[in-house]
């Protein structure tokens, strides 16, 4: 028998329903209310198990154009780390360093090359940016290391 | 009808004042409302301080601008970038992205703008004739008939997509636990959040659509980076012809009407107006294969509905001063602050107050087609940025988004595992869009049947007994119902 | 790959720069020339709530009328930190622990921890002064068979499952605790009450439309129906009867006999161990915001209650609150084990 993607999938979504229910049965009881906070998340975690059953021994459907070239399994991998390291060093850094950079240094990972055009797009973004959101708008974005 | 009362607001509205500020108003709300995570409630909530002091009737007037302004903003992050600022906006994408793709991005941002013209200004008529009448229907609803509703919209969430039911269902039942994640309103239980403070109060709906839409896309968008867009040449016009203006006239007149009853209903909301306006439409077009691929109707049927909603629940504030919506009991703040006082005496006791809102909401809808129509050819021009720096900054936009709605970093960590969700579940072909529906729908759901059923200790005759909620029911599985009965007859 | 590499370096620079700037920032301020402490940047009011919230529109007013009026020399924001109840903004107050960051907050500060919502509580915390306050009202239809406190309380201890209260805030939230708060002082048991917790505005419509019998909110948000002849107010929980053209005819639980309070206090509070010096600063200021014009017409409109109270006082009070909802909750069983 061949391990088809709706096998894979019917298999991954079967563990998360499990997960789910054991978690569910774990909620804590509280009396004062005739439905309690398990009900739903109970049938929830056996309707998902359900279906998963049924996707189980479903036909795959002919594979469209969705498909993951391998050598850009590393740009995705570049991206999510960048976003990453934009988010733990927002608050510390600050709003207006931290954003010219990813931009500058994300637009330059995909290929971007025209430096010049680059760093005015990613000073002047963040720039204005936080000028309309804490001069205007009074919505506050961390300053950071910049003394403003 | 009072139209002495219109008079009366338009003679406090269109002196030179007012339509200046109307103006300003349309003018600051389109650009806080296109801003990453900022929609009408935050716009009219740093409003408040900067009103403080004005004249009321101007102080309304602007405030009138600013938020048609800012629902109207969020559509164009949707249309270009696949980027819903605001939750609101979030079904526009489904149709509009893909016709700004095919490159007519131009077009697509003026069928919106039309659309929330329309939507904006029948409601507007609606509130003026219907106010008092239909505030009677928003206090009608209970929570037995919310969860009528809510049903009605979770039944019909298999017919949002294309391909196996099946998957269309799992993607509704995992938005549905997503939603479960959180405190529980009924019991003050804290469930699935793993002892984080942070998901205590939930995941909020702008983080799932951002994730699960753009950052997804932005996958794609990387890896055929080195691709230019195709037919560029009619990006920005936004030139419609007969038959596409006919094609939207159908949809706008259905959807400014159910629009405007959602709207008016206390808890429902543009959100939800859009999408049962837009699942509507799908189901009685004779096309629906067209829908999620750049489809007009599909495009203009939520847009007018959740313009005509945004009015709509101005109806329970204005004529009982009851806020229905989270941007309604911001805008109370915003009134209280001018020494107006919104309750069920408003109208009787100082109709200026209530024809000047009415006045400005006209005002305010005409400015905002003038505002945006000639600047549509440029806003669309975005999409001629080079892909390679484009993908930055729609990145960029969705951090910023998700930052200045909670202010949290964590959310930019949830943010990006649902891009990472949102990009599998393409590859693996479930789609999204039922996700999102069942992740509002299911919430408001659980919580108004859980109600319900408090209320009348646990008895089921709560349903039975409302004939509101038992007409909904039977809508439902009719609707549910007769199409499988045809797709049977065809098969033989 | 070299890309990726070098896109690492750069981050991790960054990163490593990052975490040694973090000491710093602790300790702002300056001692002025008489040992008084003043503001070295710009004072940040955290909001833990997203905007539009009630901290949110308060805090708002409040740095409006500082600015304004020129209280402060210094320029002071909003910021929003939404999340967890509140516990997301004290966390980051906790964390920032810097005399330039305080945060506004109510009973929720006490509650959150002993209910294990929340992790920091108000002992975490240097109280600075209350400014506002607001009382809880509850209220039942025009045509309700109830026409006082006693007689809805009675029906409550003979049939419990027949009368339904609703709020606005989760099970063992604010509305919650402060209609059993009362209930308990008239001798009901907490746990018999039925509470319907609404969160999306329609708590009024349900009351309205007969679904719910009883709405525990707050008591500006019932004047104006009040006026229309749509609903009646069996109690408000303020001590005395607030002054005022409707609200003086509405009844306290204590007139009618039941001599139990609810105050739904808003104050600033900052990071614990505060310099004493900044808080005799910020005192200051706020005794001057409350005693100010402009700030007393945004009470009237917002319909507030002044209620000021210096950083002695505030701790007291929270102190005496916190034993009450200790026992309430402990009640109920949702104290945290």
């Amino acid at each position: 028998m061949k391990f088809t993607l709706n096998k894979k999938l019917s298999t991954a979504l079967s563990v998360i329903s499990i997960a789910y229910l054991i978690m569910a049965y774990q909620l804590p009881e509280y009396t004062l209310v005739p439905v309690d906070s398990d009900v739903i998340p109970k049938i929830l975690g056996y309707i998902l198990l359900f279906l998963s059953i049924i996707l189980f021994f479903l036909k795959d459907e002919e594979k469209k154009e969705a498909s993951l070239p391998r050598k850009e399994i590393g740009m995705l991998l570049g991206t999510a780390v960048l976003i990453l390291f934009y988010i733990f060093l927002l608050e510390i850094v600050g709003f207006i360093i931290m954003t010219t950079l990813f931009i500058f240094v994300s637009s330059r990972f995909y290929g971007y090359k025209k430096y010049i055009t680059n760093g005015i797009v990613s000073i002047g973004f963040s720039v204005a940016m936080y000028l309309l959101f804490n001069e205007l708008l009074l919505v506050r974005l961390p300053s950071g290391w910049l003394p403003l | 009808m009072d139209f002495g009362g219109l008079l009366l607001g338009f003679e406090f509205v269109l002196s030179f004042q007012g339509i200046f500020f109307v103006f300003l108003g349309v003018f600051i709300g389109t650009l806080i409302g296109m801003m990453p995570g900022l929609g009408p409630i935050t716009a009219i909530a740093v409003m408040i301080p900067m009103t403080y002091g004005m004249d009321p009737v101007i102080a309304i007037v602007l405030m009138a601008g600013v938020y048609y302004g800012a629902v109207f903003g969020g559509s164009s992050a949707s249309i270009l970038l696949n980027a819903p600022g605001t939750s609101s906006t979030v079904v526009t994408a489904f149709d509009g992205y893909p016709m700004a793709q095919k490159g007519q991005a131009g077009k697509a941002l003026a069928i919106a703008a039309i659309a929330s013209f329309v939507g904006g200004t029948v409601a507007v008529i609606l509130t003026m004739l219907f106010a008092p009448l239909m505030a009677n229907v928003a206090v009608s609803f209970g929570p037995a008939e919310y969860f009528a509703l809510m049903f009605m919209g979770l039944l019909l969430i298999t017919t949002l997509s294309e391909g196996s039911t099946t998957k269309a269902l799992i993607s509704a039942v995992l938005g549905f636990m997503a939603v479960t994640i959180g405190t529980d309103a009924q019991t003050g239980t804290s469930r699935f959040t793993f002892g984080s403070m942070n998901l205590l109060d939930g995941i909020d709906f702008l983080v799932v659509a951002l994730g699960l839409f753009a950052l997804a896309e932005v996958c794609f968008l990387i890896i055929n980076r080195n691709n230019k867009m195709q037919n560029t040449a009619n990006l920005g016009s936004l030139r419609l012809n007969k038959k596409e203006l006919k094609e939207m006239s159908g949809p706008m007149s259905r959807h400014s009407v159910l629009g405007f009853i959602i709207g008016v209903l206390p808890g429902a909301g543009a959100t939800m107006a859009s999408f049962m306006s837009y699942i509507m439409e799908k189901k009685i077009s004779k096309n629906p294969e067209e829908f999620g691929k750049g489809s007009i109707k599909g495009l203009a049927a939520p847009e007018t509905s959740n313009n005509a909603a945004a009015t709509g629940s101005f109806v329970p504030l204005l004529s009982l001063g009851i806020p229905g919506s989270g941007t309604t009991a911001v805008m109370l703040a915003a009134l209280l602050v001018l020494g107006v006082k919104p309750g069920p005496l408003l109208i009787e006791e100082s109709p200026e107050i209530f024809w000047g809102v009415i006045a400005s909401m006209y005002l305010g809808n005409i400015f905002l087609l003038l505002l945006n129509l000639p600047l549509i050819p440029y806003i669309s021009k975005i999409l001629q940025i080079p892909r390679q720096l484009l993908i930055s900054l729609v990145v960029m936009f969705c951090l910023l988004g998700v930052y200045t709605v909670s202010f949290s970093t964590f959310d930019m960590l949830i943010l990006l595992v649902f891009g990472i969700l949102g990009y599998f579940m393409k590859l693996v072909n479930i789609p999204a869009a039922p996700f999102i529906l069942a992740f509002i729908l299911g919430g408001m759901l659980e919580q108004n049947l859980r109600q319900a059923l408090t209320i009348s200790n646990g008895s089921f005759d709560i349903f039975w007994n409302s004939p509101t909620a038992m007409a909904l029911f039977a809508i439902s599985l009719l609707s549910f119902i007769v199409p499988l009965l045809f797709r049977k007859k065809k098969m033989k | 790959m070299k890309k990726l590499m070098m896109i690492l370096g750069i981050a991790l620079v960054l990163f490593l720069a990052a975490c040694g700037d973090e000491s710093a920032s602790s300790n702002g301020g300056a001692e002025g020339s008489d040992g008084d402490w003043v503001p070295e940047g710009n004072i940040e009011l955290v909001a833990p709530s997203a905007a539009g919230g009630g901290w949110d529109t308060t805090s708002r007013m409040v740095a409006q009328v500082l600015n304004e009026e020129g209280i402060t020399e210094r320029n002071v924001g909003v910021i929003n930190k939404e999340g967890g109840s509140g516990s997301v903004g004290w966390a980051y107050i906790a964390e920032r622990n810097d005399p330039h960051n305080i945060f506004i907050t109510n009973p929720q500060i006490v509650t959150s921890p002993l209910s294990g919502i929340a992790e920091l509580g108000w002992e975490d915390f240097t109280p600075i002064a209350n400014v506002i306050a607001d009382y809880a009202a509850f209220v039942v239809h025009a045509d309700a068979e109830w026409n006082d406190l006693n007689e809805l309380m009675d029906d409550i201890k003979a049939n419990p499952q027949d009368v339904s209260v609703v709020g606005n805030s989760v099970a063992g939230g604010l509305d919650h605790l402060q209609f059993l708060k009362i209930a308990k002082a008239a001798g009901v048991d907490p746990t018999t009450v039925k509470y319907v917790a609404t969160q999306d505005g329609s708590a009024m419509t349900s009351l309205l439309n007969g679904n719910v019998d009883v709405y525990s909110t707050g008591l500006a948000e019932v004047i104006e129906q009040v006026r229309a002849g749509n609903i009646k107010v069996l109690a408000i929980t303020s001590e005395e009867r607030i002054e005022g053209d409707i609200v003086s005819e509405f009844p306290t639980a204590v007139e009618q006999g039941i001599d139990e309070t609810f105050i739904n206090w808003r104050g600033f509070m900052g990071p614990g161990d505060m310099d004493p010096a900044a808080v005799a600063y910020y005192e200051d200021k706020f005794k001057q915001v409350s005693d100010s014009e402009a700030f007393a017409e945004i009470r009237e409109q917002f319909g507030w209650s002044e209620v000021y109270m210096d950083s002695e006082e505030f701790k007291a009070h929270i102190q005496s609150e916190h034993d009450a909802y200790r026992e309430l909750l402990e009640d109920l069983g949702m104290l945290k084990q």
